[in-house]
């Protein structure tokens, strides 16, 4: 998918952005123009542009009071994506595919606004070719999407996303960490810790083929892709309920560790990716 | 190349053998990459289709080589223990044995007695599995008709030709040395010489000599079935004027047979059931167990192996036939590419 996508997703950050500069969502600090947000004394804010008459009139001690706006900031939005050999899965949708529309969907969305868009996609390490120091440039962001689209993932595990973390240091950031989350659940706490400053968003990569629109029936010889060696299955109905509880409690375990990092709660990118979907749960969440 | 009693015909084929191990390590199915084994939960049920479609890999391939290879189970000797004993029949042919019990040429209804000894023995053969016969059929020479034998058609056939038109005299000595020169020396068990005849005849002191030897070594059981034409002499029957050979051979005969200090007894019969009443009798007494010799024939394994890998390789479509299309999903989403158009959402946040 090349160009902008047709909805935008709508998010908001869950702290106040500081800075100075200037965008879209609402700041910690008072700036000049933007929404009404208290009454200073005007030797706290001497700026006789913004002298509030009907205030200053009211005061019995006839102190001077000026408004103050709120100033509305710009967030750095950052997607982190993994690129372990699982992600090569193709099932109902390509896995691949669906990180680079997410991550072409938030370079739209997050460039008309001005916030700024950085990508990092890790393996075992960051994979230097793959990351994308946040930009508001939308050209760059949306030509990012297109080669992580065409990534090679050859390498197993998602260590990389460690170093990652690290790499955000500072202001809190609006974080997507992409994945389809087959880690160890040791590693999803401590990549969930290492990005606890920030307003982490995680994106569960899930395919209707892997739980279910599995077969009812028959025979079937798994490849792991992440060399975990072959199984044959013998796929029945009841089996199949299993798997899918199965898959279900995995979810249900990596909702408990994002809650107890306080990251907000998993998407589901089953699929197809689907903005408004996206903008509905981070609006919800 | 022979191992124990199993052989095949073209060694060379085994060393494709190895390639029965080809199963374990990969397998013909399509595969189905998936993101994580892991996923899919634990289950025997699986596991044991999993070794069982690996063994019916192995079984194929190696029961196709083995098969090429030409396998077969030696044949050997094979030494069994029946009831039975090894009978040799000496049989009259003499021209009398065409007459009737009652010394006339057979018309009508009547039967001579080589007819009914013939009609009775072929019962007597073959009643037994295991019995080994021996027919010798003498008249002025003796003629080896059938060597010692376990093959009972062979024998019936043997003993269904001695009511051919008989031949001229009757010379005892000659016969019996034959009869006796039917039975393995070496082997073991009672031996039974059942001589028929409707006469008999002065034998040679010289040959005498020889023959008790024969009959001490061999020490067969001895049984005489004599077909009496009525009115003639009876073994027993002293003779009129002087006791010689040549005035009663049947009764020097048989004192002949009594002086050999073998197992003998003697039947007298004049009419067929008679007859029948000395065979059963016969049989009645010889129930001996007897060591017989089976060989066992080379028996060709290759359809057996052919079965084996059959079986193997029907498993293998079963299998196959039974491959769920996991990703048939992917199939249509890649037939429906485009996305669900979504509403235009032009919103500043």
């Amino acid at each position: 998918m090349t160009g902008a996508p047709s909805a935008d997703i709508i998010y908001l950050p869950r702290w106040r952005p500081r800075g100075r500069r200037f965008g879209a969502h609402r700041g910690q600090e008072a700036g000049g123009l933007g929404t009404f947000r208290d009454q200073v004394p005007f030797l706290t804010l001497p700026d006789a542009r913004r002298i509030d008459l009907r205030a200053s009139l009211r005061d019995p001690f006839e102190g001077v009071h000026v408004r103050r706006f709120e100033m509305r900031n710009a967030v750095e939005v950052w997607a982190l994506i993994d690129l372990s050999a699982s992600m090569r899965f193709q099932g109902a949708g390509d896995r691949l595919r669906l990180a680079a529309d997410l991550c072409a969907g938030l370079a739209a969305s997050a460039t008309r606004i001005g916030d700024g868009l950085g990508v990092i996609g890790c393996d075992r390490a960051v994979r230097a070719d793959l990351y994308l120091p946040a930009t508001r440039r939308r050209g760059p962001a949306l030509a990012m999407a297109e080669r992580i689209a065409a990534a090679r993932c050859e390498a197993t595990g998602a260590e990389g996303l460690l170093e990652a973390a690290r790499l955000l240091f500072g202001r809190p950031r609006l974080v997507f960490l992409v994945s389809d989350f087959r880690w160890p659940q040791a590693l999803i706490g401590q990549v969930f810790a290492a990005l606890a400053l920030h307003d982490t968003v995680p994106v569960l990569l899930a395919d209707s083929a892997e739980d279910a629109g599995l077969p009812d029936w028959g025979l079937v010889e798994l490849d792991d892709l992440e060399g975990a060696g072959r199984r044959l299955v013998f796929l029945r109905p009841a089996l199949k309920r299993r798997w899918i509880a199965r898959e279900q409690a995995r979810r249900d375990a990596l909702r408990s560790l994002a809650a107890a990092s306080s990251a907000r709660a998993p998407f589901h990118l089953v699929d197809r990716f689907n903005a408004q979907a996206l903008t509905r749960h981070l609006l919800a969440t | 190349m022979t191992v124990g009693s199993l052989g095949v015909a073209s060694p060379a084929w085994l060393w494709l053998l190895p390639l029965a191990l080809l199963p374990l390590f990969a397998s013909g199915r399509r595969r189905a990459a998936v993101s994580a084994v892991a996923a899919a939960p634990a289950d025997p049920a699986s596991r044991w289709i999993a070794w069982l479609l690996r063994g019916a890999g192995v079984l194929a391939v190696s029961g196709l080589v083995v098969a090429l290879a030409g396998p077969y189970g030696a044949g050997a000797p094979v030494t069994r223990i029946g009831i039975g004993a090894p009978i040799s029949m000496l049989i009259d042919r003499s021209g009398s044995m065409n007459e009737t019990f009652a010394g006339r040429q057979p018309s009508g209804a009547e039967e001579s007695k080589a007819a009914a000894s013939r009609r009775l023995l072929a019962d007597f053969v073959g009643a037994r599995a295991h019995d080994l016969f021996a027919v010798t059929a003498f008249s002025t020479a003796p003629m080896l008709v059938m060597p010692m034998t376990d093959r009972h058609a062979a024998v019936r056939a043997a003993i269904a030709a001695i009511d051919r038109p008989g031949l001229d005299y009757t010379n005892v000595a000659r016969g019996l040395a034959m009869a006796l020169s039917q039975f393995a020396p070496e082997s073991s068990g009672s031996r039974v010489l059942l001589f028929i005849s409707d006469g008999a005849a002065v034998i040679d002191p010289r040959v005498q000599d020889a023959l008790r030897a024969a009959f001490t070594k061999l020490h067969p059981t001895l049984y005489w079935l004599f077909l009496r034409t009525k009115g003639s002499p009876s073994i027993h029957d002293r003779p009129a004027g002087e006791d010689t050979p040549q005035a009663a051979p049947e009764r020097h005969l048989d004192l002949f047979f009594k002086s050999l200090g073998v197992p003998y007894r003697a039947f007298e019969a004049e009419g067929a059931p008679a007859v029948a009443d000395a065979i059963a009798q016969i049989a009645a007494l010889e129930r001996n167990p007897i060591p017989y010799t089976e060989p066992r024939p080379r028996r060709d394994l290759t359809g057996f192996a052919y079965a084996l890998a059959g079986l193997g390789l029907f498993l293998l479509v079963l299998a196959a036939l039974a491959e769920a299309d996991f990703l048939a999903a992917r199939v249509a989403g890649v037939a429906v590419p485009e996305r669900a158009p979504a509403p235009d959402i032009r919103r500043a946040a």
